[in-house]
């Protein structure tokens, strides 16, 4: 049985459980005045009685899935003759592979030899049961557990409070995951880090006032000068960041208060949906658009005024950069100031207050930490945007905080460093982790700060 | 869940049919590596799938780096095959090929991508020698007094009176790049043994130690550098080696301009920008005929027959690299080997040229045709 | 305020009415701004808009031209019963050369007989094996076929080559046109809607590429993230706003969550590749993959953009609902969530437009990659349609420049059609 129908089986039986469960407590309650007896609502057993006959069986179902491949193999290789285990791990993995292959009817049977043609078949039963097991395991767990439920079902069993718990556990996990992700990037960067430490040392890499991996280029000059540091990188970061939120925050946020509070509804309905495709176009159409337009206007306009204007700059990427994140402020913005409940508008219009006055004096104040949020999330994009950084404002780390000049960001140089013709023991390609990792922490850090103060100031408003 | 009991089958479905084929086998050639090898070998990949009864391989642009580093990770299915890359593979990675179990491979040359330096077609074009080249890009230039200075050219003139007197404003690749390693060696190192102290320090033997920091001291280079690099390398460096540091490194001034691998974006920058000068790939040159126009280095255009005869003094070999342990096992690997070699692919009317890449001279290709076909394994 | 008497002497009432000129000019004002702002984002967007459309419009028809073929078993190398494989692998490529002789029988010489065969398409060989082999009844006679003309020879016909521009500019050279230009007059080509381009997968040849690998690879890949990272994060936001105890444990699960928002995407490519491809086994270059990547990525947008919305409640729901006997998950998910659903949806649309327009994490699980055949499944090879783009901006053949925007068209009409979706249900939940 594929796992599809299993799964799709596993699904019927929940919902045959979950109207068991529900008639089970009819049923229970028919001499006591019916379902007023019940503790809980009839549907509440029924969901009680369907997460039992779900989770349990879906688990093992799961974990199965995970493991079925590499226990059916180290099986069929247990079996396999002598010849096998003289070959090195990675010959025996190829070896198997053409096995599987076979089991699998992709690969012809004259291009093997005997031994694995009889491992193949092997590996075809093996197969084969292991589907009829697994899906009859699933099944009896889930009969099982939807039936000891079901006997279970009481007047006084405190069905709702059961399913409410389940449920706080399974929003909880969710929550976690986080924590997983971080724990999972953290590991994955750290030991390639560790080992750019190891050729660099980490004082120079965080305050050095010089970044160009290009004097390291040969494995022989790595300590010849101090070309890791990391200080122009994280400035042209904020510069290009501060360029772009320039740009985004107040339009954004008037685009948001016009469209919320003055524009008609048809207005807005219209306006948000179309706006918000500024965020789906691709980077790669704005990084066009920075280089080939924006990038030679401020140039021409630069040099009129008499200005020294590089050809690549900050400001032309973060300008872009900018319309690129307006949606993200605009939209969430005036998702949460039309959030604000109508009462306080009320009060503030009745009062006679403009609408405008009370924009800026009740709304806006009420819809802040929503505010804050998305304007968070907005910077976020923009410190990890790449595209548009590489085709306007170039590579060169430059110390500067003039908008007009070339700059960098760390996204941008960890792209480059990765995706680059160096070997990968190089500290210039493993600069890229270490630079993933400082970034990590970095973000991390203002979070922490940011965390406080939001919330010192949100106490202050509540 | 309970309440869309459609929208539950349909993500059921969703999920059950994602974990039905754990593909543990593979039968399509996995491919991976340089991203200027790219567009060739798909033009090969096409081909072969279209011709053949052979899936058509599956080719990824990691860069040549990240190509050999899921290479070297071992033999079996989950494993690339095939590796393209723009530079030779390094001893290091070798070892680390070797280490991992992956013993046998077969290093093919397929031909040389050149690179090209151009500017805008409507401005006039640029003819240069690569000693100008070196004047105006390198970081440090010997000043007057033979001293190494940081590089004080503004404009093509200060480098050479008889060029015009715009700003030097190059747009090139940056240092993770091969084409940037493939021009600081042969653009810039060219330039920089045009001048005599310069070249008599690179003819310095490991031996002659107190010539070499004697030059050292002329061009007023620390004398801490000499011994770093002993230190570094664990043996006394060549006159070569300190020429490399002094040669190969780029302003970081402004004049040179680090732009990304987007060779199309360079091309129309300086379509947009007359000032400006970019290196990039000859095959963008050549199909970019009305918006650029390649400069002259040493008198010599960029063109398919100056690079091919070498005239042309810059360009960059390309690789690929095979598996053996793989061949006969994941199908195809070799007959797609054997189709880049052909002379239908790499002969001089091959699809391959035609695309751009300079193909090697005949008796060449020839040898590798013969490497491909017995499969002789590289060593190092 | 008409009907007011007349002030008679200072009152709050005279400073009031005196203040509300100015007032009113500054609401005048911020109405204006508000406006000002919208403009500002159409105007980029129409720009932005109108250079895509114009650049790939072209891409969507395909010239062909007329050829007499004489598919004679003796040119295609075919003895007189031929196998399904030998008519596989014939000659057809001579065929079409002496057929595009015949019809110019002045040429000679090598180079001029390469620029007349660079007319065609190098797909017309594999277009008339395919017609062969459906109906191998074709061999033996002389036939007219359409074949697909070459990217260069198209742009000529698509008239995007300007007169009079020097020859060494140009791909297409003088005597190409010449012949192109009599192959139009002789009513020889002919432009078709390219349908390739629909059903096809990557190529190396403009004429021949295709997005249907980049669709359903992104189809794919959008998929599993919406299953993944929408459910996850919405009852991860509803955990932290509704259930979630204050102490330390959620105070990390947030700054975790804050902090995720911020990390660049290609290191969820990292974490994805020693993750999932290295340690979980899963297959390199598969959409499920991808799909699992680009979740975790957007997990923290969806889940702060709902925890906001679902902030945003006003508490009296809350407590009406408490009040009258609802427990804690059943006011939430009663009344909080549907209230606070459009915001949860906008979350939800600006999240997988992100991971609908993402490339540089994909690059790490091998995603990034020139494949030709359509993905069946979550686990086949696939690219997205982001890398096609990027891909495809990157190539240095002239043709792609078309095919580029033509396919950033699709990927916007994709977008369109997820954010129309979502605006359909936002509008149910919606009240105001």
């Amino acid at each position: 049985m594929e796992t599809t129908t299993v799964f799709l089986v596993l699904i019927l039986l929940t919902v045959i459980s979950f109207l068991t469960g529900r008639k089970r407590s009819h049923a229970v309650t028919s001499g006591q005045g019916g379902a007023r007896a019940l503790h809980s609502l009839p549907k509440h057993y029924g969901y009680m009685a369907g997460l039992w006959a779900l989770l349990p069986a879906l688990t093992v179902l799961v974990l199965w899935l995970l493991f079925e491949s590499s226990i059916l193999a180290s099986i069929v290789k247990d079996d396999m003759p002598g010849e096998l285990w003289q070959m090195s791990e990675s010959e025996q993995g190829l070896y198997f592979n053409q096995v599987v292959g076979y089991a699998r009817g992709a690969t012809d049977a004259d291009m093997l030899d005997p031994a694995q043609i009889v491992a193949g078949d092997h590996y075809r039963a093996l197969a084969e049961s292991s589907r009829v097991i697994k899906a009859l395991l699933v099944f009896v767990i889930a009969l099982l557990g939807a039936l000891l439920a079901i006997r279970r079902i009481h007047p006084k069993l405190r069905a709702r409070n059961h399913v409410e718990k389940i449920f706080k556990w399974l929003l909880f996990s969710c929550s976690l995951l986080a924590v997983l992700t971080t724990l999972g990037i953290v590991l994955s960067v750290l030991f390639e880090a560790i080992r750019f430490f190891q050729a660099i040392p980490i004082a120079d890499f965080l305050f050095g006032l010089q970044w160009s991996p290009q004097t390291a280029i040969r494995a022989d000059q790595v300590a010849a000068s101090g070309s890791f540091g990391i200080v122009p990188l994280f400035v042209g970061t904020l510069l290009i960041s501060t360029v772009a939120m320039i740009i985004a925050v107040p339009v954004g946020l008037m685009s948001a208060i016009y469209l919320s509070e003055y524009a008609t509804r048809r207005f807005r309905a219209f306006t948000k949906p179309v706006l918000e495709i500024l965020a789906g176009v691709p980077t790669v159409v704005y990084g066009f658009f920075a280089a080939l337009t924006v990038a030679p206007f401020i140039r021409n306009v630069g040099e009129a005024l008499g200005l020294h204007v590089a050809s690549e700059s900050a400001l032309a990427a973060g300008l872009v950069m900018g319309i690129m994140i307006i949606p993200f402020v605009m939209s969430l913005s005036d998702d949460i100031i039309n959030a604000v409940p109508d009462t306080m508008r009320e009060a503030s219009l009745g009062m006679g207050a403009t609408m405008n006055e009370t924009i800026r004096k009740v709304l806006l104040p009420a819809a802040l930490p929503g505010i804050v949020g998305g304007i968070l999330l907005a910077v976020s994009r923009a410190i990890g945007e790449t595209m548009i950084v590489v085709m306007a404002a170039g590579l060169s780390a430059r110390l500067t905080i003039n908008p007009l000049e070339a700059v960098t960001t760390i996204t941008v140089q960890i792209v480059t460093l990765l995706v680059g013709d160096q070997e990968f023991d190089n500290p210039k390609t493993l600069a890229a982790f270490a630079l993933g990792l400082v970034l990590f922490f970095v973000t991390l850090l203002l979070n922490i700060i940011a965390l406080y103060v939001v919330r010192k100031y949100r106490e202050q408003y509540e | 869940m309970k309440k869309h009991p459609v929208s539950a089958v349909v993500l059921a479905a969703m999920i059950g049919g994602a974990t039905v084929s754990q593909a543990a086998n593979r039968d399509t050639i996995s491919i991976v590596g340089s991203s200027t090898v790219y567009p060739f070998a798909t033009v090969v990949a096409e081909r072969f799938g279209r011709s053949t009864q052979f899936k058509t391989p599956k080719i990824e642009s990691t860069g040549s780096g990240g190509g050999l580093k899921l290479f070297c990770k071992g033999v079996g299915a989950n494993t690339p095959d095939i590796t393209n890359s723009s530079r030779r593979i390094k001893a290091s990675e070798y070892n680390d090929c070797q280490a991992n179990g992956v013993t046998e491979i077969v290093e093919v040359l397929i031909g040389y991508d050149g690179i090209a330096l151009a500017n805008a077609a409507s401005a006039p074009r640029l003819a240069i020698s690569l000693k100008d080249l070196y004047l105006a890009l390198a970081k440090d230039i010997p000043g007057p007094d033979g001293k190494l200075i940081p590089n004080p050219n503004k404009t093509w003139k200060d480098v050479n009176p008889n060029l015009p007197a715009t700003t030097i404003e190059v747009l090139g690749p940056p240092p993770t790049s091969g084409t940037r390693d493939a021009f600081a060696e042969l653009a810039m190192g060219g330039g920089a043994k045009r001048i005599a102290e310069l070249k008599a320090l690179s003819d310095l033997s490991a031996e002659q130690a107190q010539q070499i920091k004697a030059a050292m001291a002329k061009l007023g280079l620390p004398a801490g550098l000499y011994e770093a690099m002993q230190e570094q390398k664990g043996k006394a460096p060549k006159g070569e080696d300190i020429f490399e540091t002094i040669a190969y490194a780029l302003r970081e001034d402004g004049a040179y301009i680090e732009a990304g691998e987007n060779d199309n974006l360079i091309v129309q920058k300086l379509d947009a920008n007359p000032n400006a000068v970019g290196i990039f790939g000859f095959s963008f040159l050549e199909e970019n005929g009305d918006k650029v126009q390649g400069s002259e280095v040493d008198g010599v255009t960029p063109t398919y027959d100056t690079i091919a005869s070498g005239d042309y003094p810059v360009s960059r070999p390309l690789y690929f690299y095979i598996k053996s342990a793989h061949v006969g096992i994941i199908p195809g690997i070799q007959e797609y080997a054997v189709e880049f070699t052909s002379a239908r692919a790499l002969g001089e009317d091959g699809y391959l040229p035609d695309k751009g890449l300079i193909p090697l001279p005949e008796d060449e290709l020839k040898e590798v045709e013969a490497a491909v076909k017995a499969l002789t394994p590289m060593s190092m | 305020m008409n009907n007011m008497s007349k002030p008679r002497s200072a009152t709050p009432t005279d400073a009031i009415r005196a203040s509300l000129k100015k007032r009113y000019a500054r609401e005048r004002r911020f109405q204006w701004y508000g406006r000002l702002a919208v403009l500002t984002g159409f105007v980029f967007l129409f720009i932005l808009l109108a250079d895509i459309v114009s650049k790939g419009t072209p891409a969507f028809t395909q010239h062909y031209i007329k050829v007499s073929v004489d598919l004679d078993p003796a040119t295609l190398g075919l003895p007189a019963e031929p196998s399904r494989e030998q008519l596989y692998s014939a000659d057809y490529l001579g065929a079409i050369k002496a057929g595009l002789r015949a019809m110019f029988p002045d040429v000679s010489g090598r180079k001029e007989k390469q620029q007349l065969y660079r007319l065609l398409s190098m797909g017309a060989e594999y277009n008339l094996r395919d017609k062969v082999l459906d109906d191998p009844r074709l061999i033996g006679h002389s036939s007219e076929f359409w074949l697909r003309a070459h990217a260069e020879a198209g742009s000529y016909l698509k008239g995007q080559i300007p007169a009079g521009s020097p020859e060494a500019d140009r791909k297409v050279k003088d005597l190409q046109i010449a012949w192109l230009d009599q192959l139009r007059a002789e009513g020889r080509t002919e432009s078709r809607f390219n349908t390739t381009f629909f059903t096809q997968g990557d190529s190396r040849e403009p004429e021949m590429a295709g997005i249907r690998v980049a669709l359903y690879g992104s189809f794919f890949t959008l998929v599993v993230t919406f299953l993944i990272a929408f459910p996850i994060g919405v009852s991860a936001a509803v955990y932290l706003e509704e259930f979630a105890p204050r102490n330390r444990l959620t105070d990390l699960i947030e700054i975790n969550i804050n902090n995720l928002a911020a990390v660049p995407s290609i290191v969820f490519g990292l974490l994805g590749l020693a993750v999932f491809i290295n340690f979980f086994e899963l297959p390199r270059s598969a959409p499920l993959v991808g799909g699992i990547v680009l979740s975790l990525m957007t997990l923290p947008t969806i889940i702060i953009t709902s925890r906001a919305a679902i902030q945003a409640v006003s508490p009296s729901i809350r407590q009406a609902a408490l009040g009258v006997g609802a427990s804690k998950l059943q006011t939430v998910v009663h009344h909080v969530l549907p209230v606070a659903m459009p915001g949860i949806l906008t979350g939800s649309i600006i999240g997988m437009a992100q991971a609908l327009g993402e490339s540089a994490p994909l690059l790490m699980i091998g995603m990034v990659a020139f494949i030709m055949e359509v993905p069946g499944g979550v686990t086949d090879p696939a690219t997205v349609l982001p890398v096609q783009i990027f891909l495809w901006a990157d190539s240095p053949e002239r043709g792609f420049t078309e095919k580029t925007s033509a396919a950033i068209m699709v990927l916007m009409g994709f977008l369109i059609l997820m954010n129309a979706f979502a605006i359909f249900l936002r509008r149910r939940f919606e009240r105001k």
